[in-house]
């Protein structure tokens, strides 16, 4: 710790003429409050910059060569992105199959979460129990949970999915090998989410309890119902959760990686034959298991690095416009937010 | 809600009584009204928590099927006999000892180090006003934005350049520098812990680390509880690392494990199962030790 180093004998505010660098007593208290500031946030400083901002700038460098890390890159200009955009039938398939999950799965973990809280918000014996039901499971994430739910939608008819479909006499479906259908594994890599809802309703549930009851109150005095009371008075207040907890889902959904990678995956498939790690035809192929898979296993970090940039900008993207779009609609109730 | 016109407002006036008298009869019937209301919330919430809750009851009945009983069709609920061996064999034929044993110290690891550092951290945005404060802490918001999955290759590349591909340092050595969820959640925190002790503390002539250490930290046990939990889920879960920087069978983690099990001789589903419950067991006890946290670790995030 810096001890001070003034040469201020006098103590307090002494006039000091400029012929010697003895700073002001507010200086130095700023100065070592700086000192001790940035001492402080250093280790994330430094983690930031080695294991963020340099990794960031290198794999931009790296996505305008051809690099297999056996020899150095070299430049290749953006033959990359050019591959990408105009020669490359997965990377197209995978846009289309994150378009459709991203949004079906953030509009089912949304509402489904939503409906939720506002049915676990009122006072009822039972209530923690439930709550509970529905949260632990979102907090399964990774693999495990991925094999569970493989499991579960497996084919034929021991599966639970089509057992409990064959209840509706709906046919048992080959979710994740059917050659025919291939979309199928998309939906069920959506359906997954059905079980995950309880982080939103986390959140909505904590939105909910910040909302005044007089609100209510006064919606109830003016004879409202209580469809009206949700979207006149419960909605617009609890919009810029909705905005928060979109974009978060949003994000997330973006990120899916484990799932695909297992429903994708042979059993035991690390160590041993993977087969196709997209999946059947191509079938669950996401942008991060297609960035791990030209990266990892076809070797050609160059154009996965590209493939990296393109879906950082995608995700950028996409927030930017839930953001924008947002702006519209949130309503923030008279307090001054941001 | 425009008034348009006079008629309008006419019609208006009768509405109101109109919506009044309901309002009366609304009231007298309100109890019947509310009790059927509960009930319809009890039935959506039962059905939906069958609909959740049925994957983790066939996990667990599953996983002490034979292999025979496991294919049945219908699917059979109670195991017959109860395969126990299943379990028994998850550690001995699949190494699944050992990969407990890297996830655990891998997990504790994260822990003690994501929370202390994320606290320490966290402390300097919090209480210390200097320079570039702001635009330091937008840059962390920034980096939660970011997917690791991006900046994994140049990582690799990194790492094999120090030669610890196949060790655990690619995995423990980022972990040091904290985590930006955590931080984020215990600078809020801090900050909303009153001054006074702090001052009274420095008057007293304590360091800045041992005010830190003596008075922020012991306040902060329930957030501190929830980041810890957070880091132990998302370290124990973590496949994504273990998969880029871990080859060897020796250095695998339970995910991994899972993701290599297999028997080239037999269908193995109903061990994989077993396996599979012992990995998720783990979150949900954890969970069981810190919901109150995690609860109000949430609303504290939200109010941002």
């Amino acid at each position: 710790m810096i001890t001070s180093s003034s040469r201020d004998k006098a103590g307090g505010l002494t006039l000091t003429p400029k012929t010697q660098k003895g700073p002001s007593f507010f200086t130095r208290l700023r100065r070592s409050q700086g000192f001790a500031g940035y001492l402080f946030i250093s280790p994330w400083l430094l983690g930031f910059l080695v294991f963020g901002l340099y990794p960031l700038l290198s794999t931009f460098y790296n996505s305008f060569t051809r690099y297999n890390l056996f020899s150095d890159p070299e430049w290749v200009g953006l033959k990359n992105y050019q591959g990408i955009f105009t020669k490359d039938p997965v990377f197209a398939t995978t846009s289309q199959h994150m378009l459709i999950y991203v949004i079906i799965s953030t509009i089912i973990s949304i509402c489904g979460g939503m409906v939720l809280a506002l049915l676990l918000n009122k006072k009822f014996p039972g209530n923690h129990i439930f709550r509970t039901i529905f949260y632990v499971p979102s907090l399964l994430v990774g693999v495990a949970i991925g094999l569970l739910f493989k499991q579960l939608f497996g084919s034929g008819e021991n599966g639970l999915a089509n057992e409990f479909l064959g209840l509706f006499h709906i046919g048992p479906f080959n979710w994740l090998g059917d050659s025919g259908r291939p979309y199928l594994a998309v939906i069920a890599l959506i359906l997954v989410n059905v079980w995950f809802m309880g982080g939103t309703m986390l959140i909505f549930l904590a939105g909910l309890k910040g909302i005044s009851a007089t609100y209510y109150e006064a919606a109830r005095i003016d004879g409202a119902g209580k469809w009206s009371t949700f979207w006149g008075v419960t909605l617009p207040l609890l919009s810029p959760v909705v905005v928060f907890n979109t974009i978060l889902t949003l994000i997330g959904h973006l990120k899916v990686f484990e799932t695909p990678l297992v429903f994708a995956a042979a059993q035991g498939a690390v160590g041993s034959n993977p087969g196709n790690p997209l999946g059947l035809h191509n079938g669950l192929s996401t942008y991060l298991l297609y960035i791990y898979v030209r990266g990892f296993v076809y070797n050609e970090f160059g154009y996965a690095s590209a493939l990296a940039v393109v879906f950082f900008g995608v995700t950028l993207a996409l927030t930017l416009v839930v953001l924008t779009a947002s702006k519209r609609f949130t309503y923030y109730a008279g307090e001054s937010d941001n | 809600m425009d008034i348009l016109g006079g008629q309008r407002d006419v019609s208006r006036a009768t509405q109101r009584t109109a919506q009044q008298t309901r309002a009366i009869d609304y009231r007298s019937r309100g109890k019947f009204y509310q009790r059927m209301s509960l009930l319809w919330t009890y039935v959506v919430l039962i059905i939906m928590s069958t609909v959740v809750l049925a994957p983790f009851l066939w996990l667990i009945t599953s996983s002490l099927k034979s292999e025979f009983q496991y294919y049945a069709i219908p699917i059979q609920w109670i195991p017959q006999p109860f395969t126990w061996s299943n379990y028994v064999e998850v550690f001995t034929q699949y190494n699944f000892f050992h990969y407990i044993f890297n996830s655990v110290w891998l997990a504790v690891y994260s822990v003690i180090a994501v929370t202390f550092v994320s606290a320490f951290v966290a402390y300097g945005f919090a209480r210390f006003r200097f320079p570039g404060r702001t635009a330091m802490f937008i840059l962390l918001l920034g980096t939660m934005m970011i997917p690791g999955q991006v900046l994994i290759i140049s990582l690799y590349t990194i790492f094999r350049n120090f030669g610890w591909i196949d060790t655990f340092l690619p995995i423990i050595v980022p972990k040091l520098f904290g985590d930006a969820f955590s931080i984020f959640l215990l600078r809020q925190f801090f900050m909303g812990l009153p001054r006074e002790l702090d001052e009274a503390a420095r008057i007293d002539g304590c360091s800045n680390f041992r005010i830190f250490w003596n008075i922020i930290l012991p306040q902060a046990k329930p957030v501190l509880i929830v980041v810890a939990v957070f880091a132990f889920l998302n370290s124990w879960s973590d496949a994504w690392g273990p998969l880029i920087y871990l080859s060897s069978d020796s250095n695998r983690t339970v995910p991994l494990g899972l993701l290599a099990f297999t028997n080239p001789y037999k269908a193995v589903d109903p061990q994989l199962m077993a396996a599979t419950l012992i990995a998720l067991v783990v979150p949900v006890v954890l969970y069981a030790f810190g919901q109150r946290y995690i609860d109000s670790g949430v609303a504290i995030a939200e109010a941002k």
